[in-house]
């Protein structure tokens, strides 16, 4: 008995529009590109719908229809179901269609497709929990496996998802830390007592991923029956192979012209033919099978290029910066208690800024090693730092306004309070002007309209971070 | 192997980048075991190891006075004076020439300097030493390397090419066997503009010496301790140069940092325009002229600038950002030159963008990470950006047109 786990995650980002220093205080929209370049949002989730999800889509509802044994997992992150619901709804639907079926799983994941795990927990648990509110309202379902923000890996990410009612984790199946071991079981995290680690065959994951194209590979042109071949060659020797990959292999990463829809149309009746093979989800993989060993990961681990870390993310000074900057403003974000601001911030937490901010291949003039919207790593870095920078001028304010409503509230019996509203400039740009290199103090001294403001009732949506 | 070598210019005299390119390649060559003959149009004092002959000295200067009239072209305006010969006394004559002028009667004696040494093969740097390359070749039947450190277009900085020398470079460029441009951006400009056969054309980027160099004692502590933050021109103030360009964006930056001050280390043509430029802007307390800094007074410079802008319109390489770098202190270039083909670590731009020009100089003001980076990495690039390589290109490009070594090892 072998099973195969299939699982695709899909994403996009929120990618930072061309934001310069004149812009600060001046402009708050980080991710309305409009332009032609790659910074466009809108027309990149269109062009990748049209070249991927699309296509992609019908394949595997005809597949589902088709096989009734066939069985895949997907992850979503908030963003490009956000993005999804804007700029291509019936991509969405057709999404809602295959998890219709009940043989289509959808993974956890941070909303954010964010690093949280590894800066903030607190953060990192809101964003688990707004994604699970959000796969609930769109799939009508409860995730009960994890995986995280490219497929970012720790004991103690583990340890928390267990003590969180996670029955699964996916990671990479590293030989680092598997030693002679095969991926292709399951184990036990260290430290854990009760979840599993699904491992990913990353040779067979990235044959059809990374190498697919490929024409110097030995195995081009790679077709389904080959591919089918050597999973079936672990028949004896393992339980599950575990083929994780971005969605957007098919037909994104990998083009049309190069057979990948031929080949995944042809995949699941080849892997079928053999009959002791079939497609579990990977709650029934979980459940199907006992682990077989301890998987121990005291370091960061994710599927990321050659050395499976977090150094395409946070490898230099650059980046450090700009993570250090972005979650350094929790604490002043959260206190706003506004909705956008903190949505906003979330939005940059994504994963991919800080990955386009990457130079590790840069000294050999490879520049498109790392695929970027941006000209170079520092013009990322410009981008995003400036954007941040207005974003905490807008904190700084709404904090400042906060402080002073939490005031009045407490001195609700002062005559005063009785001012009526006057006509007044929206609190908003009333608030965003100072220049941006001079550092708001922490207790400005009370302005003369900020009496008025507090007797503006504003709406304040319910705070996600409690 | 034996390459008689055309310049103009070679340190430890003052001059721009192509001395310093001459050297840093001929010295390597050496190294690589090629003999070089360096023929430099005026007897001056020379660094390195190269056998030195000088166009103006005694034996040569005896026909200096014959056939000027063989090249038709017109006088440009630019004279230099020259030593022609000695009187009875032995005081030098001095004519006044016009550069065009100089490099005929370079070419001239280039043909009886030819005549005179055993070679393999010529190579001739800069415009100036075209016809002197062009000359030898004809004299000896030796293959022709042109090498193009600028162009008549990288002078205009978009203006009106002057016609003199863009001729003496098409007709020359014909005449030669294979032509070695600085970068990929000066092989598509006289590959576009001149019409040289791509195929003709190889590109030898400019290198750099890995060295550190010594830290020098801190100036301008002053304005820096009052928080000012220094962005600095080097380079001759010309059009070519974009320092326009780079006045306009100095005016968009003080708007929203009045603490940056930009200090302009060059003289050239445009020296009064732009100091006039500067006024009418109401710069004039963010702009310093310091003049042109040579040596220790430039390494000086180099380590009190927080940025480095090289702002040119057409800049064939560009050496300012790397020997900024080795200084420590990272640069904003512009797209249109060619050292951007090579170093990564540096902010680039398009010379008209003067908004973004902004943005990128604030920026990197504003946050320091990033000019940590763009040094720390920028450094570990220099060491792959060497003259070694340049050299090891060139030998291969002599080998490729030499049929069989002539010349004694």
């Amino acid at each position: 008995m072998l099973t195969v786990c299939p699982y695709f995650h899909v994403h996009q980002p929120y990618r930072v529009k061309q934001f310069r220093v004149f812009d600060i205080g001046q402009d708050s929209e980080y991710f309305n590109d409009n332009s032609e370049t790659d910074l466009n949002n809108q027309k990149i989730v269109q062009k990748v719908a049209d070249k991927s999800y699309r296509p992609t889509n019908k394949i595997l509802k005809e597949l589902l229809d088709k096989h009734p044994e066939f069985r895949f997992n997907l992850s979503f992150s908030g963003t490009v179901l956000d993005q999804f619901e804007a700029y291509a709804p019936d991509v969405l639907e057709s999404f809602q269609e295959l998890v219709a079926t009940g043989r289509v799983e959808i993974l956890a994941d941070t909303y954010h497709h964010s690093l949280a795990f590894f800066y903030s927990v607190p953060e990192f648990k809101r964003q688990v929990k707004q994604h699970e509110r959000r796969i609930k309202q769109l799939f009508n379902v409860k995730p009960k496996v994890f995986r995280n923000t490219e497929l970012s890996y720790r004991n103690d990410l583990a340890k928390w998802c267990e003590d969180n009612g996670y029955i699964g984790i996916m990671a990479e199946g590293w030989d680092k830390y598997l030693g002679w071991r095969s991926p292709n079981y399951l184990y036990r995290p260290a430290g854990c007592s009760k979840i599993k680690v699904l491992l990913k065959n990353y040779k067979l994951s990235d044959d059809v991923a990374f190498r697919f194209s490929n024409q110097g590979w030995a195995s081009w042109p790679l077709n389904a029956d080959t591919y089918a071949d050597w999973i079936h060659s672990h028949h004896g020797d393992g339980q599950t192979v575990n083929l994780f990959m971005d969605y957007e292999s098919f037909g994104e990463h990998q083009w049309e012209d190069t057979g990948i829809f031929d080949f995944l149309r042809a995949m699941p009746e080849t892997i079928l033919r053999h009959p002791d093979t079939s497609f579990k989800t990977a709650t029934e993989t979980i459940e199907s099978y006992d682990v077989t060993g301890e998987y121990d990961v005291p370091d960061v681990l994710t599927w990321a290029d050659t050395d499976r870390d977090l150094t395409a993310w946070n490898g230099n000074d650059i980046q450090k910066d700009a993570l250090a900057a972005t979650y350094g403003m929790e604490t002043d974000v959260l206190k706003t208690r506004k909705k956008d601001l903190i949505e906003t911030w979330r939005k940059l937490q994504t994963s991919d800024h800080f990955y386009y901010m990457c130079t590790k291949w840069s000294n050999d003039g490879d520049v498109h090693a790392y695929f970027s919207p941006y000209q170079s790593p520092y013009d990322a870095y410009i981008a995003f730092m400036n954007a941040l920078s207005d974003l905490q001028l807008r904190v700084r304010s709404a904090v400042t306004e906060r402080v002073a409503k939490d005031e009045a509230n407490q001195s609700k019996r002062d005559p005063e309070e009785q001012v009526q509203a006057q006509p007044v400039e929206a609190p908003e740009s009333a608030v965003n002007t100072p220049a941006p290199t001079q550092p708001a103090p922490n207790n400005p001294p009370r302005r003369w309209w900020q009496k008025v403001l507090d007797a503006i009732p504003f709406f304040t949506s319910p705070s996600n971070g409690k | 192997m034996r390459v008689l070598t055309f310049g103009w210019e070679f340190p430890p005299s003052k001059n721009g980048g192509l001395g310093v390119a001459c050297f840093g390649l001929t010295r390597e060559l050496l190294q690589n075991g090629v003999e070089v003959i360096f023929v430099l149009p005026r007897t001056q004092s020379t660094a390195g190891d190269a056998r030195f002959l000088f166009a103006d000295q005694a034996r040569l200067v005896k026909i200096v006075h014959t056939d000027v009239s063989l090249f038709p072209y017109q006088q440009s305006g630019s004279r230099m004076n020259i030593i022609v010969g000695y009187d009875k006394q032995g005081q030098p004559i001095i004519e006044s020439r016009t550069i065009i002028e100089e490099a005929h009667r370079f070419a001239h004696q280039a043909s009886l300097i030819a005549e005179e040494e055993e070679f393999d093969v010529i190579h001739a740097h800069d415009w100036t030493s075209y016809l002197a390359g062009v000359a030898a070749k004809k004299t000896s039947g030796k293959k022709l390397i042109l090498h193009v450190h600028a162009t008549a277009y990288d002078q205009a900085g978009g203006g009106s090419v002057d016609p003199q020398i863009y001729k003496i470079e098409k007709e020359c460029f014909e005449q030669a066997d294979k032509v070695v441009t600085v970068s990929e951006y000066t092989k598509n400009i006289i590959v576009e503009h001149h019409q040289v056969a791509a195929d003709k054309v190889h590109v030898v980027h400019n290198g750099c010496d890995v060295v550190e160099p010594q830290r020098q004692l801190p100036i301008l502590s002053e304005l820096k301790k009052q928080g000012k933050k220094i962005v600095l021109y080097h380079g001759r103030i010309s059009i070519q140069k974009g320092i326009d360009y780079f006045v306009k964006a100095a005016r968009r930056v003080v708007d929203v940092n009045p603490d940056v001050v930009f200090v302009v280390s060059g003289s050239g043509d445009m020296k009064n325009q732009i100091i006039e430029l500067v006024g009418e802007m109401g710069l004039s307390k963010n702009v310093l002229f310091a003049g042109p800094l040579w040596d220790q007074e430039r390494d000086k410079m180099y380590q009190a600038a927080d940025l480095l802008v090289m702002p040119s319109v057409s800049e064939p390489f560009g050496l300012v950002p790397l020997e900024a770098l080795q200084h420590g202190t990272p640069s904003v270039i512009t797209k249109q030159s060619g050292v951007a083909e090579v170093l990564t670590h540096v902010l680039k731009v398009d010379f008209w963008d003067i908004d973004e020009m902004a943005n990128q100089i604030l920026s990197s003001l504003k946050y320091p990470a990033i000019r940590k980076q763009m040094v720390s990495e920028g450094k570990i690039q220099l060491r792959s950006i060497s003259w070694g390589h340049a050299a090891q290109k060139i030998r291969l490009l002599y080998q490729s047109l030499i049929q069989y070594v002539t010349t004694p090892s």
